[in-house]
Formats: C-alpha cells, structure tokens, sequence
C-alpha cells in the first residue's frame, strides 16, 4: 500500500485522535452533569471523525470523507436530542444530575 | 410397486352401496327427525333394513359368480370406494361369506326390527332406539363387507359403540350403564388386539388389503409371526364374541332391551368373531399353534358357558350363557379348520337363538317385565306361542333330529375330531349334554307346572327382589297406560324364523357332499387336507352327542318335570336356589380375577400417578422451570442499576478488553 506523505507524520494525527477519544470517554463516565457529557461526546465524535479524514486522506479513499460528514450530521442531530431531553428533565426534575436520574433501576 | 391381489371381480356395483348405506342413512333419519317421526320411526327403520335385504338377495348371484382371469379364478365381486393413501384403499368385498352374514344382518335384523315396533312400543325414546338399530347394521355391514383389515377394524368398534348405546338404552338404569360401560371397555381390549394384528400385517407387507395377506398368508410370514397375528385378531375375536376370560360382558350386556339382545348379543355382532376367523381363513391354515389355541379356548367357552348357564334363574341371563356357549362351538370349529361347519352353526344360532329370545321377549313383555323364571311357570296355557316358539328354539339348540342346531352341532363336533382334536370333541360333547340339560330346565320351569308369579319372591329364595329381573323404573308408563301394539308385530317376526330356525340344517344334509360344503368351497379353498382317519365314524358321533343330549334331556326332566317336583315346586325352587353352589352363582369368579387383576392394579396406578407422579413429577417438573426463570430474572435484573455513567463505563471497559485483546495477540492480520 502506498502512503501519501504527510508534512506531519500520520501518527501524530491518530495519537491526537487517540487522546481525544479517551479524554472524551473520561468524561461520559466520570462527570454528572449532561451537558458535560453531551459535550465529552461530541469530543469523542470528533476524534473519531479526525481518524476516519486521516485514514481518508492516507489511502486516498474517500468515503473517509463522506463518512465524517455523515457523523457529523448524526453528531448535531443526537445533541438536539440529547439536549431537548436534557431541558424536559430539568423542567420535572430542577435538577440534572444523571446518578439521580435512575428511574430505570431493575 | 405394489402388485394388489384382489378377491373378487374389480367393478362398481350400486346396489352394495345402497346395501351398506341404506342402515346409515335411516340412522341419521332417524336421528335428527326422531321427535318429528314419532311413531314412523319404527316402520321407517325396520323398511330400510328390509329393502337392504331385498338388495342383498337381488345381488346373491353377483356373490357367487366365478370369473377365470389369468388363469386364477375369482369368486364374488370387489368394488372400491375411496383411497385413504397412496396404497391403502378402502372397498367392498361381496363374495359368499359377506352374503351370508349379509344376509342374516339384514334379514334376522329386519324381523327383529318388526319384532321392536311392538316391544317398544310406547318407549319414552322409540325413534332413538330404531335410529340406534339401525346404526348397529351399518356398522355390522362395515365390518362384513369391507375388503381391508383397516375398514374391518373400523367396522369393529363401530359395532362396539352400537352395543354401548344399546346396551345403556335405559340409562336411568345405573345397571345398564355399569354393563354398557364394561361392556365397551372389554371391547375396546379386543379392538387394540385386532390393531396389533393390523400393524404386524403392514409392517411385513405393506398393504392392509385382504387379498395382499392372504397371498403372503402361506410364504410372506415366518411361523412365529403368522401365529402371533393370529393371536393378536383372536384377542379381538375374544373379545367381541364372549370367548373365555373376556366373556363377562355379555350377560351383563342382557341389561339392553331384548330385541338387541337378541340382534346384537346373540345372531350377528358376537359372531364378528367367527367371520374374522372365517375371512382369515388362510393365516389359520397356516398356523397349527393358533388353530390348537382358538379350537381350546373355544371348546372352553362353551364348557364354561354351559356350566354357568345351569346357575341362572334370570331367562335371559340362561340365553346369554347359552350364547357364549354356543359361540364357543363356533370358535372351536372355525378355530380347529372347520370353517364351514363353524359358519353353518353361525347360521342356525342367528336363527333359534334370535327366536329364543324374540319368544322370551314376548314372556317378558306379557308379564311386565319378569324375567326370573322362577316367578313364571304354567305359562304353556298362558302364551301357547310363545311356548311354541320357545320349544323351537330349545330342540334346534340342544341338536334334536331334524331341527337346525342339530345339523350343525353335530357338523362342528365332528369337524373337529376329523381336525385330530378328540379332547375338543370330548369338552363338546359334555357341553352339549349340558346344554340339553339347561335349556329344557328353563322350558320346564317356564312352562310347566302352575303359574309362580304372585308367590312371595323370598319363599322362592330370591335374595334380592329388586335386583332379581324386576326392572321397573323405565316401565311403568309403558305397557300399561299406552295401548298396545297389535300383536302380530311381534308373534309374525317369531314365526317366520321359525321356518328357518328348524328347517336350515337341512343344508349340511349330506356332510362334505352337502349343498353348504359346496357352497363354501371356493371360499375355504383349503385343499385336500391329509384327512386322519377319526376315532369315531360320523353315525357313531351322532349318535354319541345324541345320547348324551338326551341323558341330558332325561336329567332335567326328572328334575323339573316329574311329580315330585310339583308336588312342591316353590320349595323345591328356593332349596335350589339357596343350595347353588357359590362358584356357579358368582359365576366362577372371572369377574373377580378380572377385578383383582386387573381392574385394582389399575385403578392402583391411577391413584400413584394421581397422588404421587402428577403432583411431584409432572408438576414438579413445570414447577422447577418457572422458578428457575424467575431466579434467572432476578440475577439479571441486578445488572440494570439505572446508572447511566455506569452503563457508559461498562460500554467503555468492553471496548478497552477488545483493544486489549487485539493488541496482545498481535493484531487483526
């Protein structure tokens, strides 16, 4: 397989993804407050859409390409989502903390 | 492919259908507009058996006709019906053994139709009795006329369910059902044996059609396997034709009216048994074991019959006795080879022993419904013709010159000693004095003497009043509010079987030359056996029988008919009747080894499957599994804490093994 050449080298996009990904993750599980979570998700996508650009980019293949923009657009459509349900538990709840929110407990 | 050997000329014959059909359709006529019918139904019933009749006769030829085909010859005709699969057919068979029994089904069962119209007349069911009847002839033509072991069977248990319809007509009467019900369990043992038979037969031939067995009957089958076929259908026999030990139904089964006793529990359906044995004539042949077995448990039934009917006081229990006995004559000749001399007792028995009990249905009817003869005596003044017919009966079944019986007892006896079985000849014999001896014990007691009726029943030693043959409950209304039928509905069917029942045995008139022999002889094609030479010559056994059934003569009239005996009749009836031996008034304890037996040890595994199998197997079992499944929800429902940021980790710590997995076995590639 013939790499293109990078003016940096490709590992550093990928250990950027990396630790994007992990910060992210980091941050679903340990903050409680949604919006942060909403948020270190967003930052996940975005690690995984920089991975998809560069792999693009580096097989010179672009459905890479296509692909991010598609996660993209599911990224804007689950923050709608996720921040209109954020807003309807605030209403009955005034209070947005996720361990409190368990009503789903077996 | 399967090459199917028929019996009979191939053909479509409308009149075997109207024959068979006929009886069905009255039965359901009957059935659906009894309340409609009202009285018709009795006529209505009884034409549809008489225009069978008339078919059956207008078709005699096509019975007997002989058509040469491929160089075999074809006796009578075969017509199919319907395919149930591929390879199994169901059809008529019409050769001359289905004639004949055609022939006294339709023929005995009209009279006796005509006969019902005045017995029952006035019956609170009268068209569900005809629509029964006549669902009985359906079922008995089945069975005759069909050309299959399968439709046989079919026919089999049909005739058992009319027999346990009949049987409980008064089922206000717990009797009648008690005896209903045993007797269709018994026949339902039978019919699994018969069944046995059938799955044998397919498994080694793959075909249920008679003519397929019958050509495998000699080569198709190993010795051990024929016999056991031939075993499993005399289960069957047994079973339907009272044979020892399964007999203790049929006096019981004398709870029915007594028209269906004397159709169905003495001409036609007890004798499906000799036709089974008749049609499968080959296996028989084939089979020494099972013609030494058959021929033993047939002589005896009739030894045990005999014995039993000595006991009775009940006049159609003696007449029920008397029937497993002479069935047993029948078995035994059928079973031993001699299947003619066996189909010409059927014969005769259909006619004097329907006549026997058409004669004591009059006695019965005329003294509202007293059936212990000791409550009788005298009536020779009373019912002239009723003695007449009963006298009939007595000489034909004890085999006295010229009548029928005689013919064909002494044909079946003498068959059998032909056949090397001089025991068998022995037990007959007895049986046949012992016969004489009962028979002429009820004709005394019945008709002689002076009229016992309005004696007190316990100083005539009746134990039990209520359970002694007074069945009251059904009658009250019957006989005495309603006008009676015109006689002659009932005294003309009697004398028209009369003719037959003394004129028949003419047909053996000739011995193995005979008109009957020839007859049969295309149908009992057994060749020419290596005939032993007999210990006795033919007269010498005629006149052996004939002097036992006359000492037998001898001992009842010296004991029934002599001054002695009406000197004091009413004590000398309840010393007899207290003095019974406890064998023969609890009729040698078949029904109580068959209880002990059977029934307890039954009903002993149904109460452990009851109490201990269903309740901590069975339900144990469905127990165990719905536990489990609700200890299984609750182990998983423990996962689901509600957490989200759990579930995040847990997701988290997934992707981080499978990472970890990849990066320590070195990659994907």
């Amino acid at each position: 397989m013939n790499l293109t050449e990078f003016a940096v080298p490709i590992e550093y996009y990928i250990g950027l993804s990396s630790v994007l990904f992990f910060l992210g993750a980091i941050g679903v599980v340990l903050r409680r407050n949604p919006l942060i979570m909403l948020m270190s998700i967003e930052i996940m996508f975005n690690a995984a859409n920089l991975a998809l650009v560069t792999f693009a980019k580096a097989w010179a293949n672009n459905t890479g390409h296509i692909f991010a923009f598609l996660v993209i657009t599911v990224a804007a459509a689950e923050a709608a989502i996720g921040l209109a349900i954020v807003v309807v538990v605030f209403r009955k709840r005034q209070n947005v903390d996720v361990d409190e929110v368990a009503a789903l407990k077996g | 492919m399967i090459v199917h050997h028929i019996l009979g000329v191939d053909g479509q014959f409308p009149l075997l259908y109207l024959i068979w059909l006929l009886p069905l359709f009255g039965a359901i006529l009957l059935w659906a507009f009894g309340p409609q019918l009202k009285s018709l139904a009795g006529p209505i019933g009884s034409a549809l058996i008489g225009t069978a009749f008339v078919a059956s006769l207008v078709e005699w030829g096509l019975a007997t006709q002989a058509v040469g085909t491929n160089g075999a010859m074809l006796y009578g005709a075969h017509m199919s019906v319907l395919t149930w699969t591929k390879g199994f057919d169901f059809g008529l068979l019409w050769d001359r053994l289905s004639l004949t029994w055609t022939l006294i089904i339709t023929g005995v069962g009209f009279l006796i139709h005509v006969y019902s119209i005045g017995y029952m007349n006035g019956e609170r069911a009268f068209a569900r009795f005809f629509a029964y009847l006549n669902f009985f002839v359906f079922a008995m033509l089945t069975l005759v006329l069909s050309d299959n072991f399968v439709g046989l069977l079919v026919g089999w248990g049909l005739v058992g369910l009319a027999s346990y319809f009949l049987i409980g007509f008064y089922f206000d009467r717990p009797s009648a059902v008690a005896a209903s019900r045993k007797a269709f369990v018994i026949n339902v043992v039978g019919d699994v044996g018969i069944l046995y038979a059938v799955f044998l037969i397919v498994s080694k031939i793959g075909s249920i059609a008679y003519g397929d067995a019958f050509a495998a009957a000699q080569s198709g089958f190993t010795p051990g396997e024929l016999t056991t076929i031939c075993i499993a259908l005399f289960i069957g026999c047994a079973a339907k034709s009272a044979q020892v030990p399964l007999h203790t139904w049929l006096p019981d089964a004398m709870e029915g009216p007594t028209p269906v006793s004397a159709l169905i529990h003495a001409a036609t359906m007890v004798t499906a048994g000799v036709y089974l044995i008749a049609r499968c004539w080959p296996f028989w042949v084939n089979s020494p074991d099972a013609r030494a077995l058959v021929g033993a448990i047939g002589a005896i039934t009739a030894l045990t019959g005999a014995v039993l009917g000595i006991a009775q006081w009940d006049i159609k229990r003696i007449l029920a006795y008397s029937t497993m006995s002479q069935i047993g004559y029948m078995i035994m000749g059928v079973g031993v080879g001699a299947f003619d001399a066996g189909v010409l007792h059927f014969l005769t028995h259909a006619f004097f022993k329907a006549q026997l009990f058409l004669g004591a249905g009059i006695i019965i009817h005329n003294l509202s419904n007293e059936q212990d003869i000791r409550k009788m005596g005298g009536l020779r003044k009373q019912m002239p013709f009723a003695f007449a017919a009963i006298l009939v009966g007595v000489l034909a079944i004890c085999g006295i010159p010229p009548f029928s019986g005689f013919f064909s007892k002494d044909a079946v006896l003498y068959e059998t000693l032909v056949h090397g079985h001089p025991w068998l000849y022995a037990i007959g014999a007895l049986t046949a004095g012992l016969t004489a001896y009962y028979m002429f014990r009820l004709l005394f007691v019945t008709f002689f003497g002076t009229y016992r009726g309005d004696v007190d029943p316990s100083s005539l030693g009746i134990r039990h009043p209520e359970l002694a043959g007074v069945h009251a409950p059904h009658d009250e209304n019957a006989h005495t509010e309603h006008a009676h039928a015109p006689a002659w509905l009932m005294s003309v069917p009697v004398a028209i079987l009369m003719v037959p029942a003394t004129l028949i045995g003419f047909l053996y008139l000739g011995g193995r030359e005979s008109v009957w022999v020839k007859f049969f002889a295309p149908v009992f094609n057994t060749g020419s056996e290596s005939a032993a030479t007999p210990i006795l010559s033919e007269l010498a056994s005629t006149l052996l029988v004939l002097a036992v059934v006359l000492v037998g003569i001898a001992v009842a009239y010296i004991r029934y008919a002599r001054a002695g005996f009406f000197a004091n009749p009413i004590e000398r009836l309840r010393l007899e009747s207290i003095r019974m031996p406890a064998p023969l008034t609890n009729a040698l304890y078949f029904d109580l080894a068959i209880d002990y037996l059977v029934v307890k040890p039954t009903q002993l595994f149904g109460k452990v499957c009851a109490r201990i199998i269903d309740p901590i197997v069975i339900d144990g079992a469905v127990r165990e599994v719905s536990l489990s499944a609700s200890w299984l929800g609750h182990l998983f429902r423990s996962f689901q804490t509600g957490l989200v940021r759990a579930y995040a980790f847990v997701i988290v710590f997934g992707v981080a093994c499978f990472a970890a997995y990849y990066a320590i076995a070195g990659g994907v590639h």
